[in-house]
């Protein structure tokens, strides 16, 4: 792939990767931070894609890579300078720290509940309408793993919104 | 019994011809399982719908600074592939030889190829413009010329009674809603993925995207050719 062809399959791809972004983050200035960080690593990384295989796939992959990362570090921060009683836990704010939040959206609000493993299968099944089998390839899980995750992801995330 | 797992697969139309079947068959006689096929697709929907917006212009600058060091002055990437494929025809200034060993190649581009720019950005929002925009005025989904430039798929009424038809050509395919005499296209999906590949369209997994991006969008059923012609002939008002 020529260089001015992978820049410009790239601005086709953000609009996509924004929105990846926002449901993983569930935070839109996150949202923009998480992707100008994923074209960045994509960039420096582009000796390893390989033309012919899928670049939105490809870009997935790091996204969700340097997310998780991210959650870990914010993680391992919030243990260290929060008491655990005040519910402020891993990655995802806490529940409590949901509950209190008024303003956030019931949608963001019941993503944020879910379990890290299970949101990110509903984002690219989901939302960015991913077949299972590409879903999986991202993710690097077998088949039955994504299939489990989301039956039990869309169930919970059905039981939150219509109860709401 | 249908078990969530093979109602979710149907739903997110990943199952066998035969499970499909088979689903269908238990949900023309089960109300409590269509209204569970029902909450699922009402969730797909519900999210959707939320993350639209995410995906919709404008792209902060700083990112697309990042991928935009040599053409400054592109303003998406339909523009960018339309500025490419008009330096193609430059090969005129090298005579009548270098013309006829490249027509071979070309005439299969440009046959395929729609005429003239078929996106622009205005204010932040996608507009169809040339051929695109004259097919999704005129084109009937249950006429189309075999050597169509844009296909029609299907046309439907949006929540807010805005008309909306989508739509694939060799490059892009997408949803075009009528707002204020214009095509607008809240959804796009570039066929960057084929390109890669040899050129040509990879079907599946961008239709799918268009396709359930409709189904959320829609009020009601898709037009049937009758529906659809009226809608035409009224000028999609």
């Amino acid at each position: 792939m020529a260089t001015e062809r992978f820049e410009e399959e790239m601005l086709a791809l953000l609009p996509r990767l924004r929105r990846f972004a926002r449901s993983l983050t569930r935070d839109q200035a996150d949202a923009d931070d998480l992707s100008q960080l994923s074209v960045e690593r994509a960039l420096k990384a582009r000796e390893q894609w390989q033309p012919g295989t899928r670049l939105d796939a490809w870009m997935y992959r790091i996204m969700r890579n340097i997310w998780i990362d991210e959650a870990r570090a914010r993680a391992r921060r919030a243990q260290t300078f929060a008491p655990e009683e005040e519910g402020l836990s891993v990655g995802d704010d806490g529940h409590e720290a949901i509950e209190r939040n008024v303003e956030m959206n019931d949608v963001d609000r019941a993503m944020a509940k879910l379990p890290d493993e299970q949101r990110e299968v509903i984002a690219l099944v989901l939302v960015e309408g991913l077949a299972y089998k590409e879903a999986a390839e991202i993710l690097e899980i077998p088949m039955g793993t994504l299939t489990s995750r989301l039956v039990r992801g869309r169930q919970a995330l059905v039981q939150m919104l219509e109860a709401a | 019994m249908i078990e969530d797992e093979l109602l979710i697969a149907y739903a997110d139309g990943e199952c066998s011809v035969s499970d499909q079947l088979k689903v269908e068959q238990a949900l023309r006689d089960d109300p409590e399982l269509r209204a569970r096929l029902e909450q699922h697709r009402r969730l797909a929907a519900r999210l959707n719908a939320f993350y639209a917006p995410a995906a919709e212009p404008p792209v902060p600058d700083r990112l697309t600074a990042l991928l935009r060091k040599q053409e400054a002055d592109v303003i998406d990437f339909a523009a960018a592939r339309e500025k490419r494929t008009t330096r193609l025809p430059g090969w005129g200034q090298w005579g009548a030889i270098a013309a006829s060993l490249a027509v071979g190649v070309l005439a299969g581009q440009l046959a395929l190829a729609p005429r003239g720019a078929v996106v622009e950005s205005h204010e932040g929002r996608l507009i169809a413009r040339g051929d695109l925009a004259k097919a999704l005025d005129t084109q009937l989904a249950s006429a189309q010329p075999g050597d169509a430039h844009v296909r029609i798929g299907v046309s439907f009424q949006d929540q807010a009674g805005a008309y909306c038809r989508s739509f694939d050509t060799v490059n892009l395919a997408g949803i075009g809603c009528r707002k204020g005499g214009e095509w607008q296209l809240p959804v796009t999906h570039s066929a960057s993925d084929a390109a890669a590949n040899g050129g040509y369209r990879q079907a599946a997994s961008g239709d799918a995207l268009v396709m359930q991006a409709a189904t959320a969008m829609m009020k009601g059923a898709p037009f049937d050719p009758e529906t659809e012609r009226q809608a035409r002939d009224k000028g999609w008002r």
